[in-house]
Parts: structure tokens; sequence; C-alpha cells
């Protein structure tokens, strides 16, 4: 079981402050795949990732990477294992170089220069502003970089938070593109509030709300099931369902 | 469109250089020559002490959210540290055994946590033991191998101050028992603390084993400081003055930086969850280390004498004029300034170009940097933020205690020397923007030049002094008005 499954977490509560977040959070994300998950703003997405990452630590629950418990572990030991993160809202590092925030992402010396070349050819953009500060490059490019600063060190697990957000139509589509062919070599779980993109690239998805998993299945029985989509994410999708 | 974004990008820079362009035109025409230089140069001095209290200030604060109130102590205890080395050692390095002892611990629980490469793990304890072997010849032989001691109290009177004589020590036979002592308390310690943090793991004899090389090393070495406790201090004494000052200037900041590291891992680290607790902690801190200052070296003023280097009779007429001479004041454009002062303007300006070297050139200083801007997604790139949090500690320790030192010369060594330039370095950090070096930089060279400036208005038309101490806070005022983060400050 742990063998086909890269990563699992078992009914995970986690606590901001005094509040409860996520009240029994469960997911099964198995190798060489695309798990998305899925859930209306504020259901806990973004905390489940954080919770797994460790940058909120949960408090009851188990997560197991790899067939090894990690929670509570510190952040950066998780990370380390091999696991990637590209957070919401493009958090790149702003006020350092294109160049520096893919060289800080090194776990090993050499490894930016082992990947460069696969960088650069999922993202072209990047080869040409590599010296340019990164509050300089516009949304999409930043967006890009915080996709390729997941990718300089080797991670078996790719956590990617609302990666579309507020990009072209064109550039979703190269977005899409990327993380198929990502997928290839790494696991994903992703983060998508845009149907259209969580339907074409997922195997499987959960739905979370209030904190908790409510659904879980294959994504082609869930494409089917309109009711469903339209009770559980309600109008973040129904654009989706019009596609 | 690069070049509009230089000046968007560097209009704050722009702007600070143009005023005090527009200023010191006025200032020259106004003051003459003299007046003006000579002011100028005491703000610049007093500009690089409040910038190396400020740097490692806006660093901890930018990078860790510590406002640090006991960084004024960090630069009073180094002014201590580094006038003591520079005076009488004696103190220091009879303190030494007991502070490495008391280290064991930390340095089990350090080297457990080590990746020692198996060659070193399976020589370490012949290693050790060819170490004992020498420790043991060096005590049988007795250390003074030099026969320092028969000069040493030659090397303290000519010293000539009046603090530099060999101060009666405990008697060694005592010293050691307690150094044992300790150390044996610690090692039990380093063996308690080998465990790592996760509780689900069974200690490793590897892990075990790592730990008492780690306390063996550190016995030798404790070994060694006791020896030398009587030695060392002499030696040092027989030392150049210049040489002792420099080495004094090192060791200053290397223990500030060491003291620096100890009470973030310490104090600082388990409070991180509760920013108030830090902030209540650094300044019951604050006070401790001023109370333990005047336990051990009584509420007094000391003066510390300038290394000979500065302070030769006479003046040079230039520079250059000075590398030979070596004079206590230097012609600076027709003014008369002290030697001393310059040295310090050239400390300031080396610190600044080291820390620009260090952050933006550095895989350290990279982190700094985007950490500054976004902690948790640095610890998510698998980087151990904790770790370069008590890095930037101990350097803001270090570069304040270095200030101390660097002041202790023309300023009072005294318990609250440092609560002056603390404040100030906090209005520089508000003026710079918080997190960014530069910016403190600008910031003191304006509150240094405020300073300056504006003790010399109060001294010609017999105004309060308190002009110049309240121009630095309006300085503030303006600045905020003009840029809610500070000159150099990110909004978020
Ligand atoms: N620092 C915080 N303090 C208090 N509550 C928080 C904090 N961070 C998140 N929350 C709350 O936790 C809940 C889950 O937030 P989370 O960011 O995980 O949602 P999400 O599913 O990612 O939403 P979105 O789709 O808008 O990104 C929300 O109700 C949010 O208000
Ligand atoms: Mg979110």
């Amino acid at each position: 079981m742990g063998n086909d499954n890269i990563l699992e977490v078992e009914s995970i509560h986690t606590f901001i402050g005094q509040f409860h977040i996520l009240e029994g959070v469960s997911l099964q994300v198995p190798r060489s795949s695309i798990t998305v998950l899925l859930g209306r703003n504020g259901a806990g997405k973004t905390t489940t990732l954080k919770s797994i990452l460790g940058l909120t630590p949960p408090r009851h629950g188990v997560v197991r990477f790899d067939g090894q418990e990690i929670q509570g572990k510190p952040a950066y030991e998780i990370a380390a294992m091999g696991i990637g993160y590209v957070p919401e809202h493009r958090a790149i590092f702003r006020n350092l170089s294109v160049a520096e925030n893919l060289k800080i992402a090194e776990r090993k010396k050499g490894d930016l220069d082992r990947k460069a070349d696969f960088i650069f050819s999922l993202f072209p953009d990047l080869k040409r502003l590599y010296r340019l500060p990164g509050n300089h490059l516009s949304g999409g490019q930043q967006q890009m970089l915080a996709v390729a600063r997941a990718l300089v060190a080797d991670n078996q697990l790719l956590l990617i938070d609302e990666p579309s957000e507020g990009l072209a139509p064109i550039l979703i589509e190269q977005m899409m593109e990327t993380i198929r062919n990502l997928s290839a070599t790494t696991t994903v779980l992703l983060v998508e509030q845009n149907f259209i993109m969580a339907s074409q690239l997922a195997e499987n998805y959960y739905i979370l709300d209030d904190g908790k998993t409510v659904h879980q299945g294959k994504m082609a029985d869930l494409v089917q099931d309109k009711e469903l989509i339209h009770r559980m994410l309600g109008t973040a999708v129904r654009s989706g369902g019009a596609g | 469109m690069m070049r509009n974004n230089f000046f968007r990008d560097n209009a704050a820079l722009l702007g600070v250089v143009v005023i005090l362009a527009v200023l010191g035109v006025v200032g020259y025409t106004s003051m003459g020559q003299t007046a003006f230089v000579r002011t100028t140069l005491s703000g610049l001095t007093l500009g690089a002490l409040f910038f190396m209290v400020a740097a490692g200030l806006t660093l901890i604060f930018g990078l860790m959210d510590v406002l640090n109130f006991a960084h004024g102590a960090m630069f009073m205890l180094g002014a201590y540290l580094g006038w003591q080395f520079f005076t009488n050692p004696t103190f220091l390095f009879g303190l030494a055994p007991l502070i490495l002892a008391l280290l064991a611990p930390l340095f089990g629980w350090l080297f457990a946590r080590l990746e020692i490469p198996e060659a070193l793990q399976k020589s370490a304890p012949s290693l050790l033991g060819l170490a004992g072997v020498v420790v043991v010849f060096l005590a049988v032989r007795g250390l003074d191998i030099l026969d320092l001691a028969k000069t040493a109290m030659v090397a303290t009177m000519t010293a000539a101050d009046p603090l530099a004589e060999a101060t009666p020590q405990e008697a060694l036979s005592i010293f050691w028992l307690r150094t044992a002592g300790m150390f044996i308390a610690g090692a039990l310690l380093a063996m308690a603390t080998s465990r790592p943090g996760d509780k689900t793991r069974t200690v490793h004899t590897d892990q075990v084993r790592r730990a008492l090389i780690g306390a063996g090393v550190l016995l030798v070495f404790t070994i060694v400081a006791t020896l030398f406790r009587e030695a060392a201090p002499r030696a040092v004494l027989l030392w150049d003055a210049n040489l002792r000052f420099f080495a004094a200037l090192l060791v200053g900041a290397l223990l500030g930086a060491g003291i620096g590291g100890a009470i973030e891992v310490t104090l600082i680290r388990p409070l991180y969850v509760r920013p108030i607790y830090q902030v209540i902690v650094t300044l019951g801190l604050a006070y401790v280390l001023r109370e333990v200052i005047q336990l051990l070296w009584q509420p007094l003023a000391y003066q510390m004498s300038r290394p000979p280097l500065f302070s030769q009779p006479g003046k040079a007429e230039n520079i250059f004029e000075w590398f030979r001479t070596n004079s206590v004041t230097v012609d600076v454009l027709g003014v008369t300034f002290p030697s001393y002062r310059l040295f310090i303007i050239l400390l300031g300006v080396l610190m600044l170009v080291a820390l620009a070297l260090l952050m933006n050139y550095t895989r350290l200083g990279m982190i700094i940097r985007a950490g500054v801007q976004d902690r948790q997604m640095v610890e998510a790139l698998g980087i151990n933020v904790q770790r370069v949090f008590t890095l930037v500690f101990m350097l803001g320790a270090g570069l304040a205690a270095l200030g101390g030192i660097g002041a202790a010369p023309f300023i009072p060594v005294q318990p609250n020397m440092g609560d002056a330039f603390q404040l100030q370095a906090f209005i520089v950090v508000v003026i710079g923007g918080m997190g960014s070096y530069g910016g403190a930089a600008i910031g003191a060279l304006l509150l240094g030049l405020a300073r300056a400036f504006g003790d010399y208005l109060a001294l010609k038309y017999s105004l309060s002094p308190a002009i110049a101490e309240a121009s630095t806070v309006i300085i503030m005022a303006i600045v905020l008005l003009v840029r809610p983060a500070g000159l150099f400050g990110r909004k978020e």
C-alpha cells in the first residue's frame, strides 16, 4: 500500500492560532499521476498543502511521504526529502534576480547547472530574463519562475497551488502543457479552481469543504456528475462546466 | 525603459544625495571650510558607530521580526571585552576554561547532529589520545615554556595602565576541581540530549559516540585553556600593542558573536511563536547583562587608551605622513582631526563593504535577502531558516560588539554606554527601512551628520544641546511622512 502512494494523509487537524482550520483531511496521492484538490474559496486547500509541508504543522493525524511519517518534522526537513512547493499568488522572491530565485532552490551544489537546460526548455522566457530582478517580471512570468524554482532540486512530489490564477487563457494552456509534461517524471498534487484545467489534467480528485475531505474519486466520474460539481464547487466552477 | 527603472528604483538614494549636496553647499558657504569639515568628520565618525549597531538590528528585525532591545548591551559588552583584552586579558583567560566547560552539552549536541566522516570517526579515539598525551606533557613540563612568567610583571608595568596588573587568581587546584565538575555535569547533559528530536526513534549508538567525541574534543580544549590560564595573558601583554589592539577588535567581535548565538539559541528561539515575549526577554536581558557587568567591573567609567598607531604626539600634515608618524592627529583639509576617529570611519566603511559582499555574493546573503521577504518560502525550499536566524543574530551581535570596541578609546567604557547608541540605531533602522543594511548605512550617515551639525548649531547660537538629539527624531518623522516604510523599506 505504501508503495503505490507517494503521499498519504490521514485525517489531519490543523489549527492556525485558535482557529480549527482543517478538521479531518485525508488524501492518497498515487505515484506518477496528477491529483487535484478542489473546493470553494476558504475550504482549506492551501492550508492542506502547507500542513503536508509542515509550514502549518497538523496537530493530529498522520502524513506519510514515501512510506515515512513526516508530520511534526520541521518544514525544511520535509521539503529536503524531495517535495517541491509552488505557492499561491506567485510568491517568488521579488527582491532577488531570476537567477537567484533558481539558485536558492539548490539543495546540492550544481543542481541548477544540471537542470538548467530542462528548465529553459519548459520556460524559454526565463533565459532571456535571467538577470532581471524578480519584481520586473510580469505576472505570468513570475508564475513560471515559481514553477521553475520547484524544479531545480530533485523532487519526487510537487505541490502546486493554483498555477492558473490570474493567467491569460493562452498562458493557462501553456501551464497545463508544462504540468502534464512534469507529471511524466514527478507526482503532482495540484490545487486548481479552474475546473477545465483540473478536469483535463488530473486522474484523481478530492473535494474539500470546510476543512474536511467530502468527496473523492476518479476525475472521469466527476466530470459526469454535473450536480455534484455544482453543489460542491458552486460558481467557481460554472464557467468550467460551460466549457 | 531600463533607465526609467534606474531612477525610480533609486529615487530614495538620489533624493538623499541631492538633499545632502544642497545642505552641504549651504553649510560650506555659511560655516566656512574649517568648521564645516570638522563637523562633517565628526558626523561621519558618529555615523560609522551608529551603522555598526544598526546593521545587525535591521537584519535581525527584517529577517526574524525580533526587536532586539539587548543590542545596545552587545555594544557595551564588546567594549568591555575588547578593552579587557587590550589592557589586561587575565580575567578573560581565567574565565575561558569555565565557559568551555559549560559548553560541553552544546558541543555534544552539535556533534551528535554533525556528519562526521567515517574515517575521522575511526581515528578519533587515537587522535584524542594523542591530544591527551600532549596535554599531559604540557602539564608536567609546566606551560611557562618561553619563561614568560618572569617578564610578565615588567610587561604589565610598562603598559602604564592602572588596570594592567596581573590580578591574583584563585589557586589552580581549586580552579581545576571546579572546571572538572562543570565539565562532567556538561558531558552528562550532552549525553542526555544527544537523542534526536523525533521521540519515536531511540538513541543510536552512533550518535552517542559522536556526542562523546564532541565532549572529548572540548575536554582537551578545556584542559589546555586551564593550563594557559596564567601564561596566555602574559604572552598577550608582551605582544606589540598595535597587534594587541587589532586582536582585541577580533576577539571582542567573535566573543560578541558567540554570546549572541548563545542568546538566540537559548532565549529567543523558543519564543518565535510568542513575539511579545521575545521583546520582553531582550529587554530583560539588557538589564541582566548590565548588572552582570557592574558586578564584575564595578559601576565605574573606564577609559581605554588608544593603540600607539594612533597616539604618537604631534600632528601629521596629511594621511601619508601619518602612516610614517602614527601621530595622534591628522590634518584633513586644514582641520586638525584625531587619527583614531578617521580609523573608525574607515572601519564603518569596511564593514559596509564586507556586508554588501556577504549579502550579494554568498549563498548565506541570498538566503537572508530572500528570508527578509518570505521566510516560509525559504523554509519550503528545504533550507533550515532557524540556523540562518542564529547566524544572523551572531553576525548582528558581532558587529555591535565590534562597534563597541571601536568606540571604547573615545567614549567612556561604562555599563550604560550602549543605551544611547541603541536608541539612535532604532531610529536609523526606521529611517532606512526594516531589513535593509543599505538603508541602515544611509540612515546612520544622516543621523550622524544631524547630530554633529546640531551640536555645532547649538554651540554657536548657545541653544540647548537637546536640539541635536531632537533633530534625529525630526528626520525620522519627515522620512516616515514621505516614505512610511523607510527609505529602502519595501511596501508589503
Ligand atoms: N493566518 C490565518 N489566520 C486565520 N485564519 C486563516 C489563516 N489562514 C487561513 N485562514 C483561514 O483558513 C481557511 C482556509 O484557508 P485556505 O487558504 O487554506 O483556503 P483555500 O481553500 O486555499 O482558499 P482559496 O481558494 O481562496 O485560496 C479560510 O477560512 C481562511 O480564512
Ligand atoms: Mg488557497
